[in-house]
């Protein structure tokens, strides 16, 4: 009896293989289709790879660490005026295309460079957060229980606490330094994933295939694995390609009320605006608005695709 | 039952005609050419059957009649439906263009206007001169909202004038009708007289809340029996000014007659009469202006008073609510009319959902395999339900399912359903007995008989192959992969649905020449 | 009725959760070492010397018993009223003075905040819901996505000098105040007793403690105006950030409405479509988007804090942020702890009107 339905599981899966193939790429050719998903994908692809370059090498793109800043106070790329230069400007070739700060620092290859440092960070916080995250809810849900019932009371009381005030005070108490922040968010982050992870191992546990898998003899961990695992990637996927962009929010609001210390020459999105705040008054606009619009494409481009995602993703849209 | 006598009649006008409609859904794997060319009517009184594997176009058939194609990704085509002698797709053309660039680039451009006026058309035929009811009752009600308020909904949609005018009778009853009343109540001969008598008129006059006190009265007959009936009146009475309930009336009446005159300017248009379709405009117009510039106040006043205005309406409705869901045999009506959704088990939601589709009196009830989702005692009721009220109410029935057994005890008419098409359509007893077509043959094969011993998995084999994929159907007659006496002809041409006499109608190159003549059946 | 003993239940429900929340804030305070707590409890301006001060913390907070006994000390201290105390150039003082100061500035706030949103959003997400992929439906998700995506600070800046009165000379938009709680100057002289607080110096409103509301209880129109005025860009920066996560959770809940079977009964029984929109749809899209409402007040609570720092409005969060940068444990502990209980009450309320909306769970 066992070995029939193992047989017939193996054949299921054998065909599921090549169906996710076809799958997969009927799924791009929806996204190609909902062009507003697939202009969020360009966008956030765009954003990533000038991070990447960037890695690469940083010198394609201009400040990027201390010594780039410093060459550009005091080197040749320096601008004459020092002052904060008004954009566009197209006189100076298109470092200055979107004028400088007040050191005469050119927004434009600032803010690429500062990609690096933002979507580094905010990809190592929401990918840590997620990983604890799921593990711990995929794993409770799968033995549920006792184990499940404490997962949960652990989430609500983090949950019962504003994220932002949580990782504020979580900072304050390890020590504010830039790593602790980014400590105190993953602290703050992985209760989200537990939930999602744990929600959706539950229906996917519901499901019959599980069941046929342990009649066939497969153990737990190959079941967690070879089942659950995939099955909650993709929705957690969403989830995470929306976080991404609040990371970086957040971390700017941080700087901004001061309790991050910021480094001067690091680029970085938030202590870009919070610089430009004090210029705002005088008029100076261009110093916050174009870091803050340059951000907010970027939130913009994940939620939509996000959403386009999810849309695709849904089996109930495919059509 | 239908009579061969009845059936032969010509003039009889089918409630429900559908000819050569064409349903396609364009998706991003291409067109799912769901229905081609589907042609049957449906008579007074009559309960068709529509039979078919699953995926060849019953439920589609279905919401196409009822115009509840989900579009995006559904069209209807092209086709004529006439509901009670109306033609609802003439102005299809109107609605929307569609170019088909590609099997998956498909532009559909519609036109605001004809389309709203198409589904305000609809939304007054539909629940009004055809219902239906669905497969999954626990998916098909509202689950937020009770039962009861859900067939009030119903109610109040379609019959609200005539509430209105009998609540304006009660208000503005006299004593001189009061004692009329009872002096005809009393020369009645026996109880049962005496109890249509006061139904009528406690309905007529929108007691009937008080019916029983009002029988009881009348049979006691002691002296004060008309201040007796006075009081039991007086009690009903509400204490809204009947200027609003007049006002309701009225409003309803004036959204009918656009309706009206929407339905005669659909078919002026069918005949380009171009003078009365410009002279019906103008009357439209005329109409929508005076609507507005009379009722925009009232409107407003609703806003704040409309539940006060509402309630003698929603008593009455639920009244009529109570009533159809002890027609329907429900257990416990007062207890389900205040139940939601999720309280109530399938058989109880399907006999609500029946109720509801009953609310207005329909011409025509489409059920689309409405026991599936039910247990096999449960399936047993509701059916009885359903083939009691066709004999009742003279209520046409359409319907589908795949189960033959139930067809052969339910319908006086069967249609075969396959990959789109009607294959065959013949009176139950015909098809049972001398099935025609080849796809038929082996459909009626497939039924578990005691009789025979037959293998398991020989059942399956019947009719080899499977329901054809419809983004690519195959060409001229759409089985002929499967069908054993294939020939040449069928993958050039599709058969045409021929009579073979006795109102036996067949598609199928077996019995009908390619220049579309009859062959002679052996 | 079966909704009251949903509610008792839930009500039941607070205190796992509120146990779990003290125990947070007590093992934050507590990663922190002894000495700190102790001198921290002091207070400056008090009479007594420190030492004896001291003393009392130590018996207070039960610092000679085993860690988990100290929560339960802990417990009683925050029953007692005795929250520790602050020093920083904002607030010196008890801390739970501070937060019944501060505490009804913030409260005023996120109440115009969510009930704006909320009579924004939901036609918002009812149109655009309901009208999947039409013009209507991009410009409304670009939108409320802009708005949502800009960083709270930077909108709240931008409004500051488009609207702000001061912030550009000459600007014929910039009618609304850039800071504070109302028009000091609208004082009048004796300064009346509702303006006046027992025990600090400053003005403190009664009997709400809201200052636009006592205003108009108090008959004094121009400084309940003024109040007025000075939430309106708070209260906007506010709103524009949890419009576009309600806006798009009902869309989605619409959509998702669309095309469930009811809808269908309800098209088949002669429903005009935009009453099935009204009263079908929108009822069940409303059930999903609620849940997420307690999420979205969490980020309204930590925009707060933001808010309040650019408007240099005197609330909650402007008291935990001078906490933080003065390394005032109890301050944060304290602001910590009220944003929590905040959050908890208002999941209380989310899950009453789910349960009101949805007869489903209500068992
Ligand atoms: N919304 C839709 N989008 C795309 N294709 C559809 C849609 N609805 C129906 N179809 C297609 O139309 C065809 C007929 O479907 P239909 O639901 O009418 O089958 P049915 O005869 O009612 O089957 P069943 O017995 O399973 O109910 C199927 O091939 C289906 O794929
Ligand atoms: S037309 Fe041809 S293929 Fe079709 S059923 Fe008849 S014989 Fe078979
Ligand atoms: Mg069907």
């Amino acid at each position: 009896m066992a070995e029939v339905e193992a047989f017939k599981i193996r054949r299921k899966e054998e065909k599921k293989r090549s169906a996710r193939m076809e799958d997969f790429l009927f799924t791009l050719k929806l996204i190609f289709h909902n062009r507003i998903a697939f202009a969020g994908l360009v966008i956030t692809l765009a954003y990533f790879i000038i991070a990447i370059i960037d890695y690469a090498d940083p010198r394609w793109l201009g400040v990027s660490n201390l010594s780039d800043a410093l060459a550009f106070l005091h080197g040749k790329a320096y601008y004459p005026s020092a002052t904060l230069v008004t954009p566009p400007t197209l006189a100076h070739g298109w470092y200055y295309w979107l004028g400088t700060t007040e050191y005469g620092i050119p927004i434009l290859p600032d803010m690429l460079a500062a990609l690096k440092v933002d979507l580094t960070l905010s990809v190592e916080i929401v990918l840590s957060g997620a990983l604890i995250g799921l593990i711990l809810g995929t794993v409770s849900a799968y033995y549920g229980g006792l184990i499940d019932e404490a997962m949960m009371r652990i989430t609500d009381i983090f949950f019962s606490i504003p994220a932002l005030i949580l990782a504020l005070a979580i900072a304050f108490i390890i020590g504010l330094t830039f790593t602790n922040i980014a400590l105190a968010f993953i602290i703050v982050w992985w209760p989200i994933y537990a939930r999602l992870g744990r929600s959706l191992t539950l229906s996917i546990k519901n499901m019959n295939f599980i069941e046929a898998a342990n009649a066939a003899g497969s153990s737990s961990a190959r079941n967690i694995f070879y089942h659950v695992i995939p099955g909650v990637l993709s929705p957690l996927f969403v989830q995470f390609s929306l976080d991404i962009g609040t990371v970086v929010q957040l971390f700017a609001a941080l700087e901004f009320l001061g309790v991050v210390p910021v480094d001067p020459f690091l680029p970085e999105l938030g202590r870009m605006m919070v610089w430009g705040e004090t210029y705002l008054i005088y008029g100076k606009w261009w110093a916050v608005i174009i870091p803050a619009i340059f951000l907010m494409i970027f939130t913009i481009s994940v939620s939509l695709l996000g959403d386009g995602l999810r849309d695709v993703l849904d089996p109930r849209q495919r059509r | 039952m239908i009579t061969e006598e009845q059936t032969k009649k010509e003039e009889i006008q089918p409630v429900v005609k559908v000819s050569n409609l064409v349903t396609q859904f364009f998706t991003y794997k291409g067109i799912v050419k769901a229905l081609d060319g589907v042609s049957f009517e449906i008579r007074p009184g009559e309960i068709l059957g529509l039979v078919g594997e699953s995926g060849c176009g019953k439920s589609v058939t279905a919401t196409s009649i009822m115009d509840l194609i989900p579009d995006p990704p559904g069209r209807i085509i092209s086709g004529e439906i006439y509901i009670d002698g109306f033609n609802t797709l003439a102005d299809l053309n109107r609605q929307a263009k569609i170019i088909i660039k590609s099997e998956t680039n498909v532009k559909v451009k519609r036109n605001k206007r004809y389309i709203k006026r198409h589904n305000f058309i609809m939304s007054h035929i539909r629940g009004n001169k055809i219902s239906m009811i669905f497969q999954e009752p626990s998916l098909s009600m509202n689950p937020v909202m009770r039962i009861g308020d859900q067939i009030m909904e119903a109610i109040l949609l379609h019959s609200k004038i005539e509430i209105a005018d009998s609540i304006i009778r009660r208000e503005t009853m006299t004593d001189e009708d009061i004692r009329k009343f009872y002096e005809d109540a009393v020369k009645t001969k026996t109880h049962l007289d005496l109890r249509g008598f006061v139904h009528k008129w406690s309905q007529d006059y929108g007691v009937a809340e008080a019916e029983d006190g009002i029988i009881e009265i009348i049979e006691r007959n002691d002296q004060n029996a008309i201040q007796e009936l006075k009081n039991i009146v007086a009690e009903q009475k509400t204490n809204i000014k009947l200027k609003y309930i007049q006002l309701e009336r009225e409003y309803e009446r004036y959204n009918n007659l656009l309706f009206d005159l929407n339905l005669q300017l659909m078919e002026a248009e069918s005949k380009n009469d171009s003078l009365k379709i410009n002279e019906l405009r103008e009357q439209i117009k005329r109409t929508q202006a005076y609507i507005r510039s009379k009722f925009s106040g009232y409107r407003l006043i609703k806003r704040f008073i409309g539940k006060r205005i509402e309630e003698p309406f929603r008593r009455e409705a639920r009244r009529r609510a109570l009533e159809l869901l002890k027609l329907v045999n429900i257990a416990g009506p007062d207890r389900v009319i205040n139940s939601y959704p999720h309280e109530l088990s399938g058989g109880m939601l399907q006999r609500s959902m029946i109720a509801m589709a009953l609310s207005s009196n329909p011409k025509i009830l489409i059920a689309d395999e409405p026991t599936t989702a039910l247990d096999v005692t449960t399936q047993a009721q509701i059916l009885d339900i359903m083939k009691d009220l066709n004999r009742v109410t003279k209520t046409s029935i359409l319907f589908i399912t795949h189960d033959l057994a139930v067809i052969a005890e339910m319908c006086h008419r069967v249609a075969v359903m396959y990959a789109g098409n009607i294959v065959e359509e013949a009176p139950v007893k015909e098809i049972f007995k001398n099935p025609k077509h080849p796809y038929t043959v082996g459909l009626l094969k497939a039924i578990p008989r005691p009789d025979v011993k037959v293998n398991k998995f020989e059942k399956l084999e019947s009719i080899k192959g499977s329901v054809p994929n419809l983004i690519n159907p195959p060409s001229g007659c759409r089985f002929n992969p499967r069908c054993p006496f294939k020939m040449d002809i069928c993958e050039r041409e599709k058969p045409k649905l021929v009579d073979i006499g006795g109102g036996h109608k067949v598609a199928c190159f077996l019995f009908e020449n390619a220049d579309g003549s009859r062959k002679e059946v052996e | 009725m079966e909704l009251r003993y949903f509610i008792i239940r839930r009500i039941l429900l607070l205190i796992p959760t509120l146990i779990g929340l003290t125990l947070l804030t007590f093992i934050l305070v507590r990663a922190l070492p002894t000495s700190l707590l102790l001198s921290q409890y002091v207070n400056p301006h008090s009479t007594l010397p420190r030492s004896v001060q001291i003393a009392h913390a130590k018996a207070l907070l039960g610092l000679n018993y085993p860690v988990p006994v100290q929560y339960f000390f802990y417990l009683s201290a925050l029953f007692h009223g005795e929250w520790g105390f602050m020093v920083s150039n904002f607030y010196t003082g008890p801390v739970l003075t501070g937060i019944e100061e501060f505490f009804p500035n913030t409260l005023q706030l996120t109440i115009f905040a969510v009930i704006l949103s909320i009579i924004i959003s939901i036609p918002l997400g009812t149109y655009i819901g309901s009208r999947p992929n039409s013009v209507a439906d991009h410009a409304g998700r670009i939108f409320s996505l802009a708005v949502y995506a800009m960083p709270a600070f930077v909108l709240a800046l931008v409004l500051q000098i488009v609207l702000g009165r001061g912030a550009i000379t000459g600007n014929p938009l910039g009618v609304f105040p850039i800071s504070g709680t109302f028009n000091y100057a609208l004082v009048p002289f004796p300064v009346p007793s509702w303006l006046t607080s027992p025990n600090t110096s400053a003005l403190v409103s009664h009997p709400t403690h809201l200052i636009i509301f006592d205003a108009l209880i108090h008959h004094n129109y121009a400084i309940a105006y003024s109040g007025l005025l000075h939430i309106v860009l708070p209260v906007i920066t506010l709103t524009l950030g949890i419009l576009a996560g309600i806006v798009r959770f009902l869309r989605a809940g619409m959509m998702d409405n669309m095309r469930q079977e009811y809808v269908k009964t309800a098209r088949a029984k002669g429903v005009p479509e935009n009453v099935i929109i009204k009263r079908h749809i929108r009822k069940n899209a409303l059930i999903p988007t609620v849940t997420v409402l307690g999420l979205l007040f969490a980020s309204l609570l930590g925009g707060v804090v933001l808010i309040e720092d650019v408007f240099d409005y005197p609330g909650m969060g402007l008291l935990g942020i001078n906490a933080i940068t003065s390394y005032s444990i109890y301050g944060v502990m304290g602001v910590t702890l009220v944003f929590g209980l905040v959050l908890v009450f208002a999941n209380l309320i989310v899950d009453v009107v789910y349960a009101f909306l949805d007869p489903r769970i209500r068992y």
